[in-house]
């Protein structure tokens, strides 16, 4: 999924890094190279005072983009370190922003990371589980950015909610207690948004290399369709040379 | 008047100490963060002393060390956040599940981190208010619902969570066990110490307690905690002990496939895992052997290097 201009990975980060806005505060989670990749062109773009907290590491400075990107080799270059003792203070707080990736994700954002098939005691397949399950209901939003878009991932509906996107809609998710929820859903193919009075995913635009029929076949469940549905807007050049030569130097969004 | 015990041991009594320290079922907790900071010298060592039934407890994140122990058939339950070798998952840990000879109970950073905290401060749980829509609650062998006393509010309790023993890797120690972190981060190694009824910690060096005097406030974890400390060189092999060496993430990836490749029942899966547990860790006894079975000196001055460069 390319074309000339650039990368499936590459321009799920640009989409992700212009909705960060400057000054706020928030964390990419864990095995989270495009939100990093995101983060780190935000803040060298329009948005360069934004605060990196709430996973340990305090504004860090990665000098380049890696795999993992919650050990020192990305972020031993901080500010300050936090221990996990600090994670109750972040929790309850919650942050400006956030972003989670799901074995299965569902109409309304809800997201699985625990098990496909079977029950949580006897799965048919475990997923690795989550660490803090607890920013996407206390955070004001969050961002869902997968590496696949296939009815595998998108499903009509989780076999586990691990993080709680808008549960079964409106009523649920105020009931819960809920704030914030997820704001966009960003994959190979697509961005998606949430249609705000029924909180179910709606297309918002579609890659170059992609079609609305290419991301309906590819979507396990009825995604709202409106009548026009642009194509993503693609990087600038500007923002796509600071992210292949200051960001992602080795090419890891490149090569995804 | 006596003079003042030392808590340093040799590597050659760790299996003793293992074996009065931990029995099989008993709770085993382990230091660092997916894959830094993990005592592997320590858990190749419990595997070699051939504990069963074992039950896992960590910081919420884990990945290698825990695999290798389901792979090595140690283990029965996990009260483990997230399980992930972070570009992959984890093979044994995944089949032991699916099969149904682990039994990895749902928890999540919030419940084991509270347990851990209320252990460490000797209350029979700590309560928890950021648990909303999820699924894990629900199903979470640690969480209760209660009410507040003074506001009446429903909230959640999780439960202490009180290890028989904790196995932790930091980069400095002096004999007496007073531990000094290098790394950025810290972990829940802390916590851990605190909440547990024993701990063993591998650091990569011992310092003099005069350099621990000289810079106290960054010990870590006092030597109060401590019951053993042991001085293993690279240690922490093949996870990361920042600033000191880094990840060997070809080795993670070759343990990783052999796994996978039984996981699916692959020809010549089975004999491959096994070939890795007999080339590093049964047939390994003493850390010079193991060290040299990864590679030897040259490769790990590249992990040294590559921490420098950082």
């Amino acid at each position: 999924m390319t074309d000339k201009n650039c990368h499936a990975a590459e321009i799920q980060a640009v989409v992700l890094a212009r909705e960060l806005q400057d000054s706020e505060m928030g964390a990419a989670g864990a095995s989270a190279a495009i939100p990093m990749a995101a983060i780190m062109l935000a803040r060298r773009t329009h948005a360069p005072n934004i605060q990196i907290a709430g996973e340990m590491f305090v504004n860090p400075r990665p000098k380049r983009l890696w795999n993992s990107m919650l050990d020192d080799r990305a972020l031993g270059s901080c500010e300050a370190a936090e221990t996990f003792l600090e994670l109750f203070g972040h929790s309850h707080r919650g942050l400006d922003f956030f972003f989670h990736n799901g074995m299965q994700i569902d109409q309304y954002g809800n997201i699985n990371l625990h098990f496909i098939g079977g029950s949580i005691d006897k799965p048919k397949m475990r997923g690795p589980g989550a660490a803090n399950i607890s920013y996407a209901g206390t955070s004001k939003r969050f961002y869902i950015c997968t590496h696949a878009h296939s009815t595998r991932t998108f499903v009509p509906k989780v076999d586990f909610i691990t993080s709680p996107g808008y549960l079964d809609g409106p009523e649920s998710f105020g009931k819960a207690g809920l704030k914030g929820g997820p704001r966009l859903c960003v994959t190979p193919l697509a961005v998606m948004e949430f249609e705000p009075e029924t909180l179910r995913m709606r297309l918002k635009s579609v890659h170059p290399w992609s079609s609305v029929e290419d991301v309906v076949t590819n979507t396990g469940f009825e995604l709202l369709i409106p009548e026009n549905v642009p194509v993503t807007e693609l990087p600038t050049a500007e923002e796509l040379r600071i992210l292949r030569e200051d960001v992602d130097t080795l090419g890891i969004l490149r090569n995804a | 008047m006596s003079a003042r015990k030392e808590k340093l041991i040799q590597p050659s009594a760790l299996p003793t100490l293992i074996g009065d320290w931990l029995s099989d079922g008993d709770l085993l907790a382990l230091g660092g963060l997916f894959k830094q900071g993990r005592p592997c010298a320590l858990v190749r060592e419990v595997i070699r002393s051939g504990r069963t039934g074992l039950k896992l407890v960590s910081s919420p994140g884990s990945g290698f060390d825990v695999d290798l122990m389901i792979a090595a058939g140690c283990v029965a339950e996990t009260f483990l956040p997230a399980v992930t070798l972070e570009d992959r998952m984890c093979p044994s840990f995944r089949n032991a599940v699916e099969t149904g000879t682990v039994h990895a109970h749902c928890v999540d950073a919030l419940s084991v981190v509270g347990g851990l905290l209320a252990s460490a401060n000797g209350v029979p749980f700590q309560p928890v208010v950021a648990w909303k829509g999820s699924d894990v609650p629900k199903h979470n062998p640690l969480v209760a619902n209660i009410t507040c006393p003074f506001t009446g509010d429903a909230l959640f309790a999780t439960k202490a969570i009180k290890p028989k023993l904790t196995l932790l890797h930091a980069q400095e120690a002096d004999c007496y066990g007073n531990i000094r972190h290098l790394t950025t981060m810290t972990y829940a190694d802390q916590m851990m110490a605190r909440a547990s009824e024993r701990v063993i910690v591998s650091v990569d060096r011992i310092v003099s307690t005069e350099d621990i005097v000289a810079r106290s406030r960054e010990t870590s974890i006092p030597c109060t905690y401590v019951d053993a400390v042991v001085e293993i060189p690279y240690g922490a092999h093949p996870t990361g002990s920042f600033p000191l060496y880094s990840i060997d993430e070809e080795h993670i990836a070759d343990y990783a496939s052999a796994a996978e490749a039984k996981r699916r029942g692959k020809e010549g899966g089975p004999e491959a895992l096994q070939n890795y547990l007999q080339r590093h860790v049964f047939g390994t006894l003493d850390n010079g052997t193991y060290l040299v079975s990864v590679g030897g000196e040259p490769h790990l001055r590249q992990l040294e290097k590559e921490a420098e460069d950082l």
